[in-house]
């Protein structure tokens, strides 16, 4: 640390003018030294990849924005696309809708482990394929047991389905008592009135208490810049579900909000090519969830003694 | 008002100047900081532009060693508090200059921490968005937002006891007790939740069982209890050697032949007080009639070189002001001596024996010929019943600043019980952990003997465990009262905790994931850079406080010499 230049206050009075030139003289060089040392040592700011604009730094926390601002910030987002990608999105702010409540329910009797419906999520919702971030993960597990200690995650799906195990696709729970919301310390992920539990991008501190609250390792956090192949990219976007993430954000499994909102399947329920994948509103009582969570004698949620109470049943046909 | 503002500007100007003036020594280290700051800085650079990708973290273990520093350094802050209470409750005297330095070393600890959390967040140019108000702080929810409000509370209580009683002592006030005791009470209940909070974060999450123990936060407190403290042991040694570092003479050496008392002694005279009060301005403030008291029984002593004028551990209730000539104070500590301070005309010794009856705490020797008037303590009190010499005597009452061996052994037994306690604890952990054997012990499988094929922890926490034992082992026997060994029982205690409450309390909670899958964590060399650059940074700014504090505290540094040449300028003497 360069000390600083002559004082002119100092009280012992004015030193000789030699001696108080060449200590001026050296204490300039060390603070020149000491400016040119910090500004080396900063010189990897110039590979910042994604430096906010003054509007990206400002911008409001999401349920504060009015409509006038989230469509002015909904035009920024669909400019940022096209400047980076060159196609332009079309980016909507879907709410959730009024008397829905949405249910996943899997069956695993007939799941095949083929892991169709990861990739068909990573295409929908614009997932970053360097480094490779994907919502769904799919575990073999022995037969007869639920304990995901014993789960392989790195089984070959082309081997599948394997006699004497079976497999169990988990993703996002969206928990009626989401541990993720609770630990949040900035508000930046909620449970919306439909049950699904969202996350405001442009507000995530980037700080994963989520993601060591989750008991279902349901988020994945973007470590560096997501990479998307321009031409794979889904146009189709929603501003709390698949539009490209930043680097240093949280994301995960949001039932395709930009779908689910708009009234129709998940990507991942219309590529299942077995049909183990029910999606539907709790609350109509006609809906096929309804159905089965009626019907079903034995339906499971995942480590229901944490008290997370999912809304993603496991069943069986029995 | 303005003058007020004035004073204290004056105050942070010639503090701020003290951190750029010292000896090669002091340039050495600060230049070495500096030098890992930067390193720390430029790695830190490079994960801002790529992002956290360039640490050793990944979706499995989402926190590495940032969190597991941070943890180990709320204990460090939490600590502190270990040196208040044996003051402001059980009134203890030996530690009562050692609190400032262990605030200090919290607010140090804290900045550590803040800085850790800092770069370990993936957006750090939304850290306003924590901000209560303008942000959007999930409080009471989010148990990081009471880490949030329970550290920057900790930060500012401590800033304010220190720097005001600093600011006291430099202006020579007694500090007003309403100012400053309040603080005291709330900083002894914060620093528990400080850390209570922080084993909160963990405590809390239902879906790590590892964490998820109601054990974490008394084993948070003991740990912290030991190496907190175990540290202060250390960096109080530091402080001691360096401040004691003006030139010896020979006066020493040749004292072993001198006599007690100072053969050459007369009774004092008005005109010693004359030439007395011309080195202390504020004698002239005392009335003729007092002065003419306080000479009856004062002795004058005509000193040579080496002459003895008190030894450390005698009871004698006499104090001392140099007219002519100098004085060199002494003092034992560890079996060695050490020149505590050299006194000048005008300066006063062995005034604080004199007025509290307690033992000489160090030895005073005429460092050349001198001149010095003996005054009984009767006569130093009608003198200090003038407000103006009751400030200066008090404000130079620099013997206060004393490391004794006495306080650093009532920090080792701190330590000793915090040591047995946070050994007892983990052994609870560990038995209830591998005893009932339940599904739940995979992450202390793992942690302890390795799990399918994965033991990059089992070294590490061995090493704990072992350092901690040893440790155990010494703070019981006798051996650690002997300061040589206390100081590597201190190392074991840092260390040990150190690796069980980073590494071994943060990483496994992370492996294997919530679905199984065996992932292990190794820090990036670029994530190290930066660990050691914040270390770095955090022993800057204890330098930093210390080298401003020290001199407050032995009087070299106050109102009164405002004006005249600053010190370390001429002296040699730095922190």
């Amino acid at each position: 640390m360069p000390p600083p230049t002559s004082n002119p206050s100092t009280p012992n009075g004015p030193a000789p003018d030699g001696l108080s030139r060449r200590s001026f003289l050296r204490n300039s060089a060390l603070f020149a030294s000491g400016l040119a040392a910090l500004a080396a040592s900063l010189a990897p700011l110039r590979h910042l990849n994604d430096f906010p604009s003054v509007e990206q730094f400002l911008q409001k926390y999401y349920k504060e924005l009015t409509p006038e601002e989230m469509a002015k910030v909904l035009k920024r987002i669909e400019d940022e696309v096209e400047r980076e990608y060159g196609l332009r999105p079309h980016v909507r702010d879907l709410k959730p809708m009024n008397g829905v409540e949405f249910v996943y329910a899997l069956n695993l009797t007939r799941c095949i482990g083929c892991r169709k419906c990861v990739h068909a999520c990573v295409a929908e919702n614009n997932q970053s394929r360097t480094p490779e971030i994907q919502y769904i993960r799919v575990v073999r597990l022995p037969h007869g047991s639920l304990d995901l200690e014993k789960a392989e995650h790195s089984y070959n799906p082309e081997l599948v389905p394997e006699k004497g195990y079976f497999y169990m696709p988990v993703q996002c729970q969206q928990c009626k008592n989401p541990p993720c919301v609770k630990v949040c310390p900035v508000h930046a992920t909620w449970q919306d009135a439909d049950g699904i539990t969202v996350i405001d991008y442009n507000w995530c501190i980037g700080c994963r208490y989520c993601a060591a609250a989750c008991p279902y390792w349901a988020r994945h956090f973007n470590f560096t810049g997501p990479s998307i192949p321009k031409e794979r990219l889904n146009l189709n976007m929603a501003y709390l579900g698949n539009r490209p993430r930043r680097q240093g954000v949280m994301e995960k499994c949001h039932f395709c909000v930009q779908r689910t909102r708009a009234g129709r399947y998940p990507a991942c329920l219309e590529v299942c090519p077995v049909g183990a994948r029910k999606f539907g509103n709790i609350l109509d009582p006609e809906s096929e969830v309804s159905y089965i969570l009626r019907t079903k004698r034995v339906f499971i949620q995942l480590k229901e003694e944490l008290g997370t109470s999912p809304r993603f049943f496991y069943y069986f046909d029995v | 008002m303005r003058q007020a503002v004035r004073n204290y500007l004056v105050f942070l100007w010639r503090c701020g100047r003290l951190a750029f003036v010292g000896d090669w020594r002091y340039y050495a280290w600060m230049g070495m900081l500096s030098v890992f700051c930067l390193l720390g800085l430029n790695a830190y650079a490079r994960q801002f532009a790529y992002g956290l990708v360039v640490t050793g973290m990944s979706d499995e273990v989402s926190w590495g060693v940032y969190i597991a520093n941070f943890t180990f350094l709320v204990g460090v802050a939490a600590a502190a508090v270990m040196m208040v209470i044996p003051v402001y409750i059980y009134k203890n005297e030996e530690l009562h200059d050692l609190v400032i330095f262990g605030e200090l070393l919290a607010v140090a600890a804290i900045l550590m921490c803040l800085a850790f959390v800092t770069v370990d967040l993936g957006r750090p140019d939304r850290f306003w968005h924590l901000i209560p108000v303008i942000g959007q702080l999930n409080f009471p929810a989010s148990m990081l937002s009471w880490d949030v409000i329970v550290l920057n509370g900790y930060l500012l209580l401590n800033v304010h006891i220190c720097g005001y009683l600093l600011y006291c002592r430099y202006r020579g006030r007694t500090p007003a007790k309403w100012f400053y005791i309040p603080f005291v009470f709330i900083a002894i209940v914060w620093a528990v939740s400080i850390h209570t909070v922080t084993a909160f974060l963990y405590v809390g999450l239902g879906g790590r069982p590892f964490w998820n123990s109601a054990i974490v936060g008394p084993r948070f407190l003991a740990s912290a209890f030991t190496a907190g403290p175990a540290l202060i042991i250390l960096a109080m040694q530091v402080v001691r050697r360096v401040t004691a570092s003006a030139p010896a003479s020979d006066a020493w050496r040749s004292s072993g032949q001198t006599t007690w008392p100072v053969a050459n002694s007369r009774p004092a005279t008005p005109a010693d007080l004359e030439l007395l009060c011309r080195h202390l301005p504020e004698l002239a403030s005392v009335s003729p009639e007092v002065r003419l008291a306080v000479l009856a029984g004062a002795i004058v002593l005509g000193a040579k070189t080496g002459d003895v004028f008190l030894r450390q551990g005698e009871v004698e209730n006499t104090a001392f002001f140099v007219l002519h000539g100098r004085v060199v104070v002494k003092r034992e500590e560890g079996g060695r001596l050490r020149v505590t301070r050299s006194l000048g005309p005008g300066e006063q010794f062995g005034e604080i024996s004199a007025l509290a009856g307690t033992p000489r705490t160090a030895t005073a020797i005429a460092e050349e010929p001198a001149l010095v008037l003996r005054l009984p303590a009767e006569a130093l009190r009608k003198l200090m019943a003038a407000p103006k010499m009751n400030k200066v005597i008090r404000s130079r009452m620099s013997e206060r600043l004393l490391i004794t061996d006495r306080a650093l052994m009532t920090l080792r037994s701190i330590v000793q019980v915090s040591m047995l306690i946070n050994v007892f604890l983990l052994a609870n952990e560990v038995f209830k952990e591998f005893y009932s054997g339940n599904l739940h012990v995979a992450s202390s499988k793992y942690l302890f003997l390795g799990l399918h094929g994965h033991h990059a922890l089992v070294p590490w926490i061995w090493t704990a465990i072992a350092f901690n034992l040893a440790a155990m082992v010494l703070l019981v026997l006798p051996v650690s009262r002997s300061l040589k060994w206390l100081n590597v029982t201190c190392v074991l205690c840092i260390v040990g905790i150190w690796i069980e409450k980073g590494m071994g309390l943060v990483i496994p909670g992370f492996i294997p994931t919530p679905l199984g899958e065996m992932v292990e964590y190794r820090p990036s060399l670029n994530e190290t850079l930066v660990c050691f650059g914040i270390w770095a940074f955090g022993l800057l700014c204890y330098t930093i406080f210390l080298r401003m504090s020290v001199p407050i505290l032995q009087g070299r540094l106050s109102k009164a010499n405002e004006g005249q040449p600053e010190i370390g300028t001429q002296a040699p003497a730095g922190a």
